[in-house]
């Protein structure tokens, strides 16, 4: 097979002719939700997910589990703002419309599993942020989903080399990224900085797509990476990873992302590893029904 | 331990007083025992209260909390609910993602420490191994591992309890359906033979392990055990107070080499009761091991 390079694969990723958009819904609520929390008003949230008759239902499924609040059951977008909050609800909605850039085709790796990856690692770093006193829970949620839409950029303009890099990293049980490197000398970080660029993502949120894999090299807004970079690896070694197991073992606190968070994040420094892993290990059954529940027609 | 100004993620989905009594339960139990209990566990640790409740004629779990934090039965009714938690536990292969990280990772690390060392001998040991099963399941692992990974190796497997009638149990090496309920054919059929409704453990696997009466709590007798490589001790230390639990840690560091790996039961923590062990992730398991230096300062 002919090797693809680099530049090449960039150039495709450029011309984006094959690259999957945003959903229609969600550059609006993306701009929306740049503004401060409190400036948000219930019925604009509410207009914006109601659009999409689909992606209501989807939230409404969402917003009944457990693991976005549930206090009591919702059955209507209005309703359930007012029970969970803007910001929950929020979180929800981009939640639903990101979780429609499923990967097209048939692809090597299953949405599925793609995307209990991303919603897993999402709530595990707004509850991570939470712990550690980082500034901006929501923010890390939201990153934190997008972090790998890369793999989407990748999957689209060169699909036999992604399952490739896929195939070796499966087999091999060692982390994605590395395989892309040594298959055609891209990761998915490289890939995801140019769609970022494209879809014009907020900058802090590029930063994490581009360099959630190396943190210590994000020109800004480290924090943010370093603790996506962490909460990324964690769901990978906890059965919450891209369908497959890496075979190795990892000291979080000795990895450089450890370093960069802790200079915000004092607290860090004696911090309950453990009982953020039980607490993942808790909510895998309901990411697993909830992002499968998604993948089924309504 | 989580603080209320910090809800866990769980704790957003359990609105009613009961279920907030369960968490401070739940969150008790972790602090006193270093033991979590999931949220996809929280109707079985609610079972488990009922049970204790019921024992004690208690109505509410309000009251209840207060039988294991205030009262003067606290400690016994501690240990009583504690017992119910791990009820039934014990059977072989009891913690598969567990036993696969020993053998596809923890393993290769212990060997590759090793090969600097004249000798090709390992030393397990089940520390608080009861009625035998764990100890006889590590037996098999490392028999599979013979012609493979541990070809020219020896190995042998302590096994120690405090209780004399268990390790009378183990000893015999005969167990019930419900013991070898995970067992698959392959070890069935490989390593027990039938007698009766039982299965009888293989004197090749029985062979390899000694089973001996062992207080965790003995100074004496816990200084003179050396040159370990891999300690198992599951749902043994949740029992012991903070003070002994150090205590018993400290002497873990010791019989360890330097190499060594320290496994405990799942959702085990040593959080707040040891600086000299660092919390390593496995796939799907966590484990502990001798830390070289203290938590790195940025």
């Amino acid at each position: 097979m002919t090797m693809v390079h680099k530049d090449e694969l960039l150039n495709r990723l450029q011309s984006l002719d094959k690259m999957p958009t945003l959903p229609v819904v969600l550059v609006p609520l993306l701009r929306y939700l740049e503004q401060p929390i409190e400036n948000l008003e219930v019925q604009g949230v509410v207009d914006l997910i109601s659009k999409d008759k689909s992606l209501a239902a989807q939230c409404l499924q969402l917003a009944n589990s457990p693991l976005f609040g549930r206090p009591q059951s919702v059955d209507s977008i209005y309703s359930a703002v007012l029970a969970l909050g803007m910001q929950r609800m929020c979180d929800i909605a981009v939640s639903c419309s990101v979780l429609k850039l499923a990967p097209q085709g048939k692809a090597p790796m299953d949405p599925v599993v793609f995307w209990e990856h991303s919603l897993g690692c999402a709530l595990l770093s707004r509850r991570f942020a939470a712990k550690i006193g980082f500034a901006d829970p929501a923010k890390a949620y939201l990153a934190a989903l997008l972090h790998d839409i890369g793999i989407i950029a990748t999957l689209a303009v060169v699909p036999q080399e992604f399952a490739r890099a896929y195939e070796v990293a499966r087999t091999r049980h060692i982390p994605l990224h590395e395989a892309e490197m040594t298959e055609f000398g891209l990761t998915h970080g490289e890939s995801g900085r140019v769609v970022a660029e494209k879809w014009r993502l907020a900058p802090e949120l590029a930063a994490v797509v581009a360099h959630h894999h190396a943190p210590q090299e994000a020109p800004a807004d480290r924090a943010l990476v370093a603790l996506i970079s962490l909460a990324d690896l964690l769901c990978r070694m906890t059965a919450l990873g891209h369908g497959f197991t890496e075979q190795r073992q990892v000291s979080l606190t000795q990895e450089p992302a450890f370093r960069v968070l802790l200079q915000e994040c004092p607290k860090l420094r004696d911090f309950d590893w453990a009982l953020l892993t039980f607490e993942l290990e808790g909510y895998l059954d309901e990411v697993h029904r909830l992002v499968t529940a998604f993948y089924r027609p309504l | 331990m989580t603080s209320p100004a910090n809800p866990p993620l769980r704790a957003e989905s359990l609105s009613s007083a009961s279920d907030s009594q369960l968490v401070r339960i739940r969150d008790l139990i972790y602090q006193v025992a270093g033991i979590f209990q999931p949220d996809n566990k929280l109707r079985l640790l609610q079972d488990r209260c009922s049970k204790r409740m019921k024992t004690l004629g208690v109505s509410t779990l309000h009251e209840y909390h207060e039988c294991l934090t205030t009262k003067p039965i606290r400690q016994a009714e501690l240990t009583s609910l504690l017992n119910e938690i791990t009820i039934g536990e014990t059977c072989f292969f009891r913690n598969q993602p567990q036993l696969d990280a020993i053998r596809n990772v923890v393993l290769p690390k212990i060997l590759a420490a090793r090969s600097k060392l004249p000798l090709r001998h390992l030393r397990i040991w089940s520390a608080g191994c009861s009625t035998g099963e764990e100890p006889y399941t590590l037996s098999i692992l490392m028999l599979e591992e013979s012609a493979g990974r541990l070809k020219d190796w020896t190995f042998e497997i302590l096994a120690t309890d405090l209780n004399q009638k268990s390790l009378a149990h183990a000893t015999q090496g005969l167990y019930g359906t419900y013991s070898t309920r995970n067992l698959t054919a392959y070890f069935r059929q490989k390593y027990f033979t039938a007698r009766g409704e039982d299965l009888h453990v293989a004197s090749e696997v029985r062979a390899r392990v000694s089973f001996n009466r062992v207080n965790l709590s003995d100074d004496s007798r816990m200084t003179f055990i050396k040159g370990i490589d891999l300690i198992m001790c599951c749902n043994v230390l949740i029992y012991f107070d903070a003070a002994s639990k150090r205590r018993v840690i400290q002497h873990f560091y010791n019989n360890l080499l330097a190499h060594g790996y320290l496994l405990l039961g799942h959702s085990e923590s040593l959080y707040g009761i040891s600086d000299d062990f660092r919390l390593v992730h496995l796939p799907s398991a966590t484990a502990y091991v001798k830390a070289e230096e203290r938590q790195i300062a940025p």
